[in-house]
């Protein structure tokens, strides 16, 4: 969005940095620089009062110079000459007596990205890592990363990198976990830290001290170490046995992950945590923040897919409230369509029947697409309930119910004549394409059991000229031809009117060559048209086998805890598929995507 | 892991900005402005992917919080972080509203710079944060109160500092339950649950440590083995308690052997545990629905609330809000 004006904003800025009541008076001052990071922040380019900025820095103010700093973080790559004035008084404020200050500017360093910076950093950074004071320390050990990332493809320090490996005995725990931070970014292209034994023996050790983002990492950490023997194995699951049930859900997530993935040979094992991690995931499904609730749901589905009498006997944890989001509810509904099991059937189909009315017509078809999956196993009951909606004479429930009905009749042919006897109930004017494709289809592949199918059907010619859905009109031929074949008399004339339709007044082309060729084959005759459009099905009473063969724990236990299970693999994949491609970020000012507005990557 | 952190108000200004790592660009900003505060259908998920970039957001009455990343990070710890973020700001300055947030600019930006550095979390104990980040801007330190902070900062007790003397030593304690419950619409109670968290005030000297019991079945019946069928005679009431978590400072081993809670509490105010019962729930209300169709436009709703309270107990405010009503649309 275009900013007027920007020019006089930053000669007025300008106006007021320089002048010299405002200097004089602290507050004022810190107003006037509040003002500049207001600016910056609604993308204005602030960038022109850089030099005032810079004589802003030398001050006593931490206040001030944390605000000063932030703006030079953001537009030093802007005008590096004039950032490489500042770095005079970062350098000085490295050996402030103050911890805080001297924190502060090694952080403020280290963000500044503009060329030439390594050489100035370098040695302060050094300095930071072995600071007294651990405030210090933590912010030098990301400063290495920092610096590697500004670097770019130039070889590793291999002083730098030992140093780090040391300090992982640090005992402050921040520090600690920034060390592992820092080696996995810096190793990036070796693969990323290493955990060895010693290593992995020590976090164990230090696991109590950290805090919950601490723990978090270092349990991803671990599960890069292979244990040498099952003994260490065990030892290992039952020193983080706590972390299972800690208070922190991203911690219970990394927990179990880490199980999961250490105990791959030993399926009882993973078995037995799932059955322990049950608690704290419908403990967080039922919390009230809705987003971790959306992530614990979405990862419940993931066990599901193996375990899928998992969570049956606690259906009603998975029962919608009204006030839920959208999001929540449409997870809760697939899970529970997964826990469906003889004895909560009942409860849960009641459940599901009563979402259906819901005044939310993407709620009402989700839930009527789930009794649909669940109809799989328990035909009869689900048939009943759908055909009771059909009742209500309400578009979208309709709609939804028809095609419900359409897939079920293609895996259950059992329950055919159910549908048939509940079909002639919905012909009132359906709007939407799914639904008319949905009883189009029915009508033509099992129209000889529904007495005015031919009838409905002319409804639908009688107003072609009007339907806008191309997919529809190519469902129509396809019923009507079909049918005509079982019902020649009834059919003969509408499907004349239909043929002469397509063939001659059709725009859509796909349409006009699918009417030609039906006209071409009936064409040959009857007979011949017949044995190519009805040939013989498979007996209906077989009834079709799905694969339902359950998908090993092993398969998803390393995606557990990340980015998939809440996308879904469909959707991750598209989503990763430009990854590899994309150019490492090396950090050079003219790659760097952070400058504001230009050359950064289109957003769909 | 975090790229970016932005606040939006309801409009879609925004408010904070702030880019960790390199490869967000300011492109973001707008991106989530456009595809998810002025997306014309409903919010669809709390994580949008787009262009290969992951936005995570959490809404706070009409404030929206946003993190960014493009790495494969663990959804469950952004969002805590998110909650983190927005529990150390109500710390500070209440009511998380456009209106704090503009007048807080500095105090947000210095958070933000503390709490997450490179994008990785750091040290957010609102208690330690509060020592060295003040509204009033730090005022120059004597060398004693540096080293008292930043001992506390890297101290072995994160969550309290040495040193605190107090006048009256005094200790409060608030235990807030709240009750849920699904009921079928013929009355009967599919699932109950309690909900409580117990929270404490503590104004005491030193480095005290606190033992905190309750009358837990699994002590009783470690107390009396073979008489727990007796607890009902002797007059103990015992409560199962499904789950408990329990704050940073409470020591867990004791726990799991001696079922005592021990613990050194942070000063001032902090919820020691929250725990969950789904058994022998007696339940306070008593709710009793009756609907009735009379004709085909006209509805009628009866709903009887009992009180399962002694007649002798008053209560002062008690609020009914009942949603809105709804009809299918009728022909």
């Amino acid at each position: 969005m275009p900013y007027w004006g920007a020019d006089d904003a930053v000669a007025e800025l300008r106006r007021a940095l320089s002048n010299r009541h405002a200097q004089a008076d602290r507050l004022r001052y810190r107003n006037v620089l509040l003002r500049v990071i207001r600016r910056m922040t609604q993308g204005v380019d602030v960038s022109g009062v850089f030099m005032e900025m810079v004589k802003a820095s030398a001050t006593g103010d931490i206040v001030q110079k944390k605000l000063v700093y932030l703006y030079m973080c953001t537009y030093a790559s802007r005008q590096p000459d004039l950032a490489l004035l500042a770095i005079n008084t970062l350098c000085k404020d490295c050996s402030d007596p103050n911890p805080m200050v001297r924190g502060l500017a090694l952080r403020s360093m280290c963000s500044l990205r503009m060329p030439g910076i390594q050489e100035y950093i370098q040695q302060p950074v050094l300095n930071g890592l072995r600071d007294k004071a651990s405030y210090v320390r933590r912010v030098a050990v990301l400063g290495c990363a920092k610096m590697q990332k500004l670097q770019g493809d130039t070889e590793v320090d291999g002083v730098l990198v030992n140093e780090l490996y040391s300090l992982l005995r640090d005992q402050d725990p921040i520090v600690v976990v920034n060390c592992l931070r820092a080696l996995e970014e810096i190793l990036r292209r070796e693969g990323g830290v290493v955990i060895n034994k010693p290593i992995a023996h020590h976090l164990l050790k230090r696991m109590s001290d950290l805090d919950q983002w601490g723990q978090s990492e270092v349990l991803a950490f671990l599960l890069r170490y292979k244990p040498r023997s099952e003994e260490e194995l065990f030892n290992i699951l039952s020193l983080l046995d706590g972390s299972l049930k800690s208070s922190s859900p991203s911690v219970v997530m990394a927990a179990t992950k880490l199980f999961l993935v250490l105990a791959k040979d030993f399926p009882q094992v993973q078995t037995d945590v799932l059955v322990r991690v049950k608690g704290p995931l419908l403990a967080a499904c039922t919390s009230e923040s809705r987003e971790l609730c959306f992530a614990a749901l979405c990862h419940v589905r993931q066990i599901l897919g193996s375990l899928p009498g998992h969570f049956s006997s606690h259906y009603k944890k998975f029962f919608c409230s009204y006030s839920e989001p959208h999001y929540i509810k449409c997870q809760k509904m697939e899970v529970l369509c997964e826990l469906v099991n003889d004895e909560n059937v009942q409860q849960v189909l009641e459940e599901l029947k009563s979402y259906c009315t819901d005044v939310s017509a993407e709620l009402a078809q989700g839930a009527i697409f789930a009794i649909g999956s669940i109809a799989r196993t328990y035909t009869e009951q689900c048939v009943g309930i759908l055909t009771a909606l059909l009742g209500l004479k309400q578009e979208h429930i309709t709609s939804a119910v028809v095609q419900a009905f359409r897939d079920l009749v293609w895996l259950c042919p059992q329950c055919t004549e159910a549908v048939c006897q509940a079909l002639p109930s919905c012909e009132e004017a359906m709007q939407d394409s799914e639904g008319k494709q949905a009883l189009i289809w029915l009508l033509g592949v099992h129209g000889e059991r529904v007495p005015n199918a031919p009838y409905v059907l002319e409804d639908f010619v009688e107003h072609v000229r009007s339907e806008t859905f191309p997919a529809v009109k190519m469902e129509l031929l396809t019923a009507l031809v079909r049918l005509f074949m079982f019902r020649p008399a009834e059919c003969q004339d509408i499907l004349g009117r239909l043929l002469y339709y397509c063939i001659e007044e059709e725009t859509d082309m796909v349409v006009r060559d699918r009417g030609l060729f039906y006209y071409r084959l009936l064409q040959a005759g009857v007979e011949e048209a017949k044995r190519v459009l009805c040939s013989p099905k498979s007996d209906p009473s077989l009834g079709l086998l799905e694969d339902q063969a359950e998908r090993p724990v092993n398969k998803w236990a390393s995606e557990f805890n990340t980015l998939v299970p809440v996308y879904g693999k469909a959707c991750w994949a598209v989503v990763t598929a430009n990854w590899a491609m994309e150019p490492r970020c090396g950090g050079f000012p003219c790659a760097a995507p952070m400058t504001a507005g230009t050359g950064s990557p289109t957003f769909s | 892991m975090i790229g970016g952190l932005f606040i939006y108000n309801h409009k879609g200004e925004v408010l904070i900005s702030r880019v960790y790592r390199d490869d967000i660009g300011r492109n973001a900003v707008d991106a989530f402005r456009v595809n998810v505060i002025h997306a014309r259908q409903q919010v669809r998920s709390p994580v949008t992917n787009i262009a290969r970039t992951s936005f995570f957001h959490v809404k706070r009455s009409n404030i929206w919080l946003a993190a960014v990343t493009k790495q494969n990070v663990n959804a469950a710890m952004v969002f805590e972080f998110l909650y983190k973020m927005c529990d150390v700001m109500t710390a500070y300055f209440g009511k998380i509203s456009e209106e704090n947030i503009k007048n807080n600019f500095v105090l947000i930006y210095e958070l933000l710079d503390e709490i997450l550095d490179f994008g990785y979390p750091q040290n957010s104990e609102t208690g330690a944060l509060k020592t060295f980040i003040t509204q009033q801007g730090i005022k120059s330190q004597t060398k004693e109160e540096q080293s008292q902070i930043t001992s506390q900062v890297t101290g072995q007790i994160g969550w309290r500092r040495e040193g605190i003397k107090y006048r009256r030593n005094e200790l409060f304690l608030d235990v807030l339950e709240s009750v849920n419950l699904l009921m079928s619409p013929q009355g009967q109670v599919l699932s109950a649950h309690v909900s409580g968290r117990v929270v404490m005030k503590s104004y005491l000297s030193g480095m005290p440590e606190c033992k905190f019991g309750m009358n837990d079945k699994i002590v009783i019946e470690k107390q009396g083995k073979g008489t727990a069928d007796e607890t009902g005679k002797s007059g103990k009431q015992s409560i199962a308690i499904d789950d408990c978590t329990f704050h940073q400072c409470v020591r867990l081993s004791k726990f799991d052997s001696e079922r005592s809670i021990s613990f050194i509490p942070p000063d001032g105010e902090f919820e020691l545990m929250r725990y969950r019962t789904t058994k022998d729930i007696i339940l306070p209300f008593r709710v009793i629905p009756l609907v009735r169709e009379v004709g085909r436009t006209k509805l009628e709703v009866k709903v009887v609330i009992k009180s399962n309270f002694k007649p002798s107990l008053l209560a002062q405010k008690i609020e009914v809000r009942q949603n809105p009503m709804w009809f299918c649309a009728l022909e």
